[in-house]
């Protein structure tokens, strides 16, 4: 049995620091790294630019001497260093240099480094949101300039302007919207083409035909007046409608990017490597990618364990609250399973791989959460939905107006059907549905809540039952110390006693010691400890300055027996405790309780009282679960639930005829949240689930769950007044421009200002009560 | 690691900042005496001597051109030399050019002085220089544009900030205006004639006249404004993203305000109508910028308690929004058919100088010249409070007696009989503005009064100082 | 109103300029994280080496202790 003596310091826990050379692997290192083409064409210089993430940085003066150490290393072409950021960004030469290198000047330089796998997709967002705001940009830029050579148009009388003046105005107007049609509508064109090809109907394909006819058109007025095409130049509407569709697309992208940041923020679930134990005594770091089933692995202290495997030397107690939801650590004797993705708490252990990589049950659980998504039921989209039989209706009528009016007035043919393909161009009808949805995530997300999926908001609207995790999700991450009293009339001092124990408890890594020791902050160096000793499953123990030997831990550990399989503490008490005392004399019993966070009571109240049912689903002992759901009034609750049976329950309610929304936090939530129409996950819980979930909660306030449903329901009102005021505007714009009532720009007008009017209602959604 | 230590580190180039600035301050006394005799002059015509060259005539023009030009234009250059070299970290861009600059412009300016009084005039408004003082300006801009934009091309920060856009679209956009409008045919060696005639050319002289407002009064000194307040005030901008989309804002809508100046003239009604309308969408973005500098003292409003610099500066803007607001207003036709040709007008114009740029410049100087001359404070700062307050006195009852006035001619010119003649004969209301040009003029001569505390406070600050050289940072601040 | 013949390509092509500068700037990263260089200029310190000259003056605040390069090492952190 493996002890651990510790330095006479209390140290935070950090992850082992993987020797660097791993880096080099060719797969390794293309997760950061992106080869540039050598310039002469030929095989000489490879040059690598690759990301780096750098820890130790404090201030924005700590980059220059990271960039100086980066670049005296040789084969470094160029550094640079983003201290806001913490990241380096660096360009070498792979024939002199390497990744770990790299690395190693970093450390020595006194900081840290390891690889920004993140970095190619974070380029990526970078690229896709500058090019939206160059074409927004474009569009609204040239829309102004061409509304400007537009107005003397309207603003003169009939023959202020002499026809050359007022051609060379067109003109101008017709060079300013050539950057839009070119460059900022490419959006719409390129998904029309995709829709045609896919023969389906999207809503790009109205937008891009109402815009290719009007410029077409208006190109044939600006240089033959005298034209098929009439006189009457449109550029004005037609570049201020892109800029507002462009508007409209850079906020939906905006949201997008942020929710990907928050999942690519924190640092992955699984380490980078592992450290492989050989044959013959020696140990070498080896990419996950290269671990075998029956490879036998170290795992240290404080490390996540980089596979499923079983211990076969040492033990110690695992952390699997990412997993499962079980707040108290799981203790790992010799044959135990380990879950990959767990966290080793506390003593180094020797396991063998019994599944890597791709068939780790961390991974299993990854690919359930993707298979029930697809099988997830989809929100109606009925924009789209609407479109097809709505495009055709007003090609059909375009058409017809200009067949019909080519018999009565040829002259006018064409801009009656321009008229009636921009005047119900859907703008108002596209814009009714995402621009309440839009200002509605955004008024969310000033509050705190993360909307991914736009369509939530429906499902939220409409939800009539609601699943609540309990480890995590209505309580906090970790247990919390509540108190302390004397141990069966031991004589002594509590107080005293407890700024000892927790001075002790600082060097362990065990739940219920970090709590304590985060209770009493102060206490940590207070007291000197030596001849420092955990005992996996029992406590810690260490010797105070005049030699005497302190415990805290299990209570018949305190008391003196040896080390023996000890249940969790689950006999009977009403929570978590652990004793403190000289050894063989427990003196102190400390207590520790889940802490529900704040506001949940009132919240699941005000839950229900809107009519949503609230069950409390969770993996954690049943009776602990009952005891809970009783004490918050809650409907019903399920304990002891395995993923499989979170997912039978999600299923029976939604087969009941239900709208389900799921509130959860450990990845093992995750295909749990997939299942549910509503998915939420609580934002410091863990990475995975976040990914995947709908909404997040950053604030962790149960409270935003009901904010969330009055929005919800508000913005539907508004998307439901937006579709009738569209459909009223287009029911009297229609007739009007058929019967040639309407010219284009009074149309073009009409149909800028319905916009607006849909876009300026949706706007309201951004108040949140 | 100290100065004598390390290798020969690179210095600011930092002389034409300080010949610029002295410059500016000198030429503000000047303009602003010739500003108060033009006042005098109209209150009392009997100061024109009967001498031509110190007639109101010939004084007008060269006051007009002292105050921009000279005051405002030295101001300019030499913030902009600060600025530019502050924010990219880099000495001056072909130093030898930067003195060109200094000396060209001094050239242009003695000039002005020279040839107005003379007479030589090319009769537009701002741009009266003949075409020989043209050419010369235009030589020296360019040079200046190379000095600046070759600047911000060999910087080594990457961030240009925005100071410097704003400095950028002023150089480039008064290029543009004063090749296009002073394109003249000369008929002499001090004699031209314009390439336009009649109402295009008027047309193109308010288009100049106009933009030659937004970009070298508003656009330059919100570059001004951009670093100096952050500076004193030790707080940054209020919202950068803010500062970068109303530049982009202000630069598009300048184009086509110029109309305005011609309303109910020759000019097409279409045309007068667009200048009403852009002028008015111009008031956005120029709140924007307004809001974004007084905002950067939100949380630190005491500091304007204590420090008269920050006075300075901060009114500058109130001013500049009361301008930016009272323009639209006076654009639209209605009004302006009461304003035009009145001295309305002309308390416009000069809330505006005087208000925000006079105050912007003084602020900014204030900050600079000792920094200039080794020291972080002028020798004086009672004084600079003194000529705050004295200046700003000496503003209201400028604007106040001229908008009195204006109002009062507007009413008493278009007041009509019920058979249709005119009420009032003009003569009558001189009559009656006559009390508020001596208001006008005293506001004059306290604002000069003020110019004058700071001429004396700069000559004890530099005195007292030494011109020392600033080392460029040798580890460049990240952008 | 001939002179529109000058004045709107003239604004025209100045429209286009500027439309590139606009790109330049964007593909220059001028727009990435304008949230911190706002305070750059405040972390450079204008003030001279060499204290100040004048009696009447207290000593300058930072004169005094500014010497080449230390200077730029008090970069306020980004917040």
């Amino acid at each position: 049995m493996s002890t651990t003596t510790f330095p006479h310091r209390p140290v935070t826990p950090l992850r082992s620091a993987a020797a660097a050379s791993v880096l080099d692997e060719p797969e390794q290192t293309a997760r950061f790294t992106r080869w540039l083409v050598p310039p002469s064409g030929g095989e000489g210089q490879r040059i690598g630019v690759s990301s780096l993430q750098v820890s130790g940085i404090t201030c924005a003066a700590c980059a220059a001497p990271i960039e100086q150490a980066l670049r005296d290393v040789e084969g470094v072409i160029e550094a640079s260093v983003n201290a806001a950021a913490m990241r380096a960004a660096v360009r070498w030469d792979a024939a002199r240099t390497c990744p770990s290198a790299l690395v190693e000047a970093i450390r020595r330089a006194g900081y840290d480094a390891r690889p920004d796998t993140a970095a190619a997709a974070r380029e990526g967002r970078r690229e896709e949101s500058r090019q939206a705001l160059w074409q927004l940009f474009v569009a609204a830029f040239c829309a102004m300039q061409v509304m400007m050579l537009a107005t003397p148009a309207y603003v003169a009388g009939p023959g202020g302007i002499e026809p050359d003046l007022q051609r060379l105005l067109n003109w101008g107007s017709w060079v300013m919207a050539l950057p839009v049609m070119a460059f900022s509508a490419r959006p719409f064109f390129a998904g029309a083409w995709r829709a045609l090809r896919a023969r389906h109907i999207g809503m790009d394909v109205p937008v891009a035909i109402g815009i290719a006819v009007a410029f077409v058109a208006s190109s044939g007025a600006a240089f033959d007046p005298k034209g098929p095409f009439g006189s009457e130049v449109y550029f004005d509407s037609l570049t201020m409608f892109v800029t507002l569709l462009l508007i409209g697309r850079a906020l939906e992208l905006r949201a997008r990017h942020r929710a990907a940041e928050v999942f690519e923020g924190a640092l992955g679930a699984l380490p980078e490597t592992a450290t492989r134990r050989l044959p013959d005594g020696r140990t070498e770091c080896v990419g996950l990618a290269r671990l075998c089933v029956g490879d036998r692995l170290q795992v240290a202290v404080g490390e996540a364990f980089p596979a499923d495997g079983h211990v076969i030397e040492g033990c110690t107690a695992a952390d699997e609250a990412l997993l499962s939801g079980e707040s108290s650590p799981q203790r790992k004797v010799l044959g135990d399973e380990v879950v990959a993705g767990s966290v080793n708490l506390e003593a180094p252990v020797l396991i063998q791989v019994l599944r890597a990589g791709a068939d780790t049950r961390h991974e299993a659980i990854v690919a359930l959460m993707r298979e029930a998504q697809t099988q997830r039921p989809a929100s109606a989209r009925w924009a789209d939905r609407w479109a097809a039989p709505f495009l055709w209706t007003v090609l059909l009528l375009a058409g017809g107006a200009a067949a019909v009016w080519s018999v009565i007035d040829p002259s006018r043919a064409l801009w009656v059907a321009v008229s009636v393909l921009i005047v119900t161009c859907p703008c108002a009808l596209s814009l009714a549905t995402p621009s309440a949805l839009l200002a509605a995530a955004n008024a969310l997300m000033r509050r705190g809540v993360l909307l991914r999926r736009l369509e939530a908001l429906e499902g939220m609207a409409r939800c009539t039952r609601l699943f609540v995790d309990k480890t995590g999700t209505l309580t906090e991450d970790r247990p919390s110390y509540i108190g302390c009293e004397p141990w069966r009339a031991a004589v002594c001092d509590p107080q005293a006693l407890l700024l000892q124990a927790a001075s002790l408890a600082s060097w362990s890594l065990h739940p219920l010691a970090q709590a304590l020791s985060a209770a009493r902050p102060a206490a940590a160096a207070a007291f000197y400890w030596q001849a420092l000793r955990e005992e996996p499953g029992a406590g810690i123990e260490g010797e105070d300055a005049q030699g005497r030997l302190w415990r805290l831990g299990s209570e018949r550990w305190v008391a003196g027996a040896a080390a023996a399989p000890a249940d969790a503490g689950d006999d009977g008490e009403p929570g978590l405790c652990t004793w403190f005392g000289l050894q063989g004399r427990p003196m102190l019993r400390l207590r520790f309780d889940e802490a529900l966070r704040p506001g949940v009571a009132a919240a699941l109240v005000a839950l229900q009282a809107d009519g949503v049912r609230v069950t409390l689903l969770s993996g954690d002992a049943p009776h602990r679960v009952q005891r809970m759901a009783a004490a918050l009034g809650l409907d019903s609750a399920i304990g002891g639930a395995t993923p499989e049976d979170k997912l039978v329950a999600l299923r029976a309610a939604q087969a009941a005829g239900e709208t389900v929304a799921m509130l959860g936090d450990g990845i093992n939530d995750a295909p749990v949240l997939a299942q549910a129409d509503v998915s939420l996950a609580m934002g410091a819980g863990a990475l995975l689930a976040r990914g995947q979930a709908d909404a997040v909660l950053l604030a962790d306030r149960i409270g935003d769950v009901m904010v969330l449903r009055r929005l919800s329901r508000r913005c539907l009102k508004v998307i439901r007044q937006n579709i009738a005021w569209a459909a009223t505007y287009n029911a009297v714009c229609v007739p009007l421009a058929l019967t040639g009532w309407l010219p284009p720009w009074a149309a073009g007008l009409g149909m800028a200002t319905s916009s607006l009017l849909v876009v300026g209602n949706a706007l309201r959604l951004r108040r949140v009560d | 690691m100290s100065l004598a230590q390390a290798p020969k580190a690179t210095v600011y180039d930092d002389l034409p900042v300080r010949w610029f600035a002295l410059a500016a301050v000198l030429w503000g006394v000047v303009g602003m005496l010739v500003g108060v005799i033009i006042a005098a002059q109209l209150t009392w015509p009997e100061l024109n001597f009967g001498i031509p060259w110190f007639s109101y005539g010939r004084l007008r023009p060269l006051h007009t051109n002292a105050v921009i030009f000279a005051f405002g234009g030295c101001a300019l250059m030499a913030t902009s030399f600060h600025v530019v070299q502050r924010t990219c970290q880099v000495p001056l861009f072909a130093p030898a050019l930067a003195r060109f600059v200094f000396w060209g412009w001094q050239a242009v300016i003695v000039a002005a002085a020279l040839s107005l009084p003379l007479g030589y005039t090319q009769g537009k408004e701002y741009a009266e220089l003949e075409w020989p003082i043209d050419i010369l300006i235009a030589l020296v801009w360019v040079a200046y544009a190379i000095v600046f934009f070759g600047t911000i091309g060999v910087r080594k920060v990457r961030h240009i900030y925005v100071a410097n856009w704003f400095f950028g679209a002023f150089i480039l956009a008064v290029a543009l205006l004063h090749i296009v409008n002073s394109a003249a045919i000369p008929a002499g060696a001090m004699k031209s004639y314009s390439a336009y005639a009649g109402v295009q050319d008027a047309m193109v002289q308010w288009w100049y006249g106009h933009n030659a407002v937004g970009f070298f009064l508003t656009a330059g000194f919100l570059g001004m404004m951009y670093y100096y307040i952050p500076k004193q005030a030790e707080r940054p901008v209020y919202s950068y993203r803010l500062s970068i989309v109303h530049f982009w804002a202000l630069i598009f809508t300048y184009m086509w305000a110029g109309p305005h100046h011609l309303h109910y003239t020759a000019l097409p009604d279409w045309a007068q109508s667009i200048g009403m309308l852009f002028s008015l969408i111009l008031l956005a973005p120029s709140w924007g910028g307004m809001i974004n500098g007084v905002m950067t003292l939100s949380g630190a409003w005491h500091k304007l308690r204590d420090d008269p610099i920050l006075k300075f500066l901060i009114v500058a803007l109130s001013f500049y929004g009361m301008s930016t607001f009272e323009g639209p207003m006076m654009a639209i036709k209605t009004v302006n058919g009461l304003s035009h040709y009145t001295d309305w007008t002309v308390g416009h114009v000069h809330s505006g100088a005087l208000g925000w740029v006079g105050f912007m410049t003084m602020g900014s100087l204030y900050y600079l010249i000792p920094r200039m001359f080794g020291q972080t404070r002028m020798h004086s700062v009672r004084a600079i409070e003194l000529h705050f307050w004295i200046a700003t006195i000496g503003i209201v009852l400028y604007i106040a007696a001229m908008w009195i006035a204006g109002v009062m001619q507007g009413l008493m010119w278009r007041a009509v009989n019920p058979d249709g003649t005119l009420v009032y004969s003009f003569v009558e209301g001189v009559k009656a503005t006559y009390p508020f040009y001596m208001v006008r003029l005293l506001g004059g001569v306290l604002y000069l009064t003020g110019m004058l505390i700071m001429a004396w406070n700069v000559v004890m600050t530099v005195s007292r100082g030494r011109a020392v050289s600033t080392p460029v940072p040798a580890l460049p601040a990240h952008a | 109103m001939d002179i529109l013949y000058l004045l709107v390509p003239m604004s025209v092509f100045a429209m286009l300029g500027i439309l590139g500068v606009f790109a330049w700037a964007l593909r220059a990263g001028q727009f990435d994280e304008i949230d911190v260089v706002g305070e750059q200029i405040l972390a450079a310190s204008d003030a001279m080496p060499g204290a100040a000259l004048d009696p009447d003056q207290g000593p300058a605040e930072q004169a005094t202790e500014e010497s080449a390069g230390t200077a730029r090492h008090r970069h306020r952190s980004p917040s």
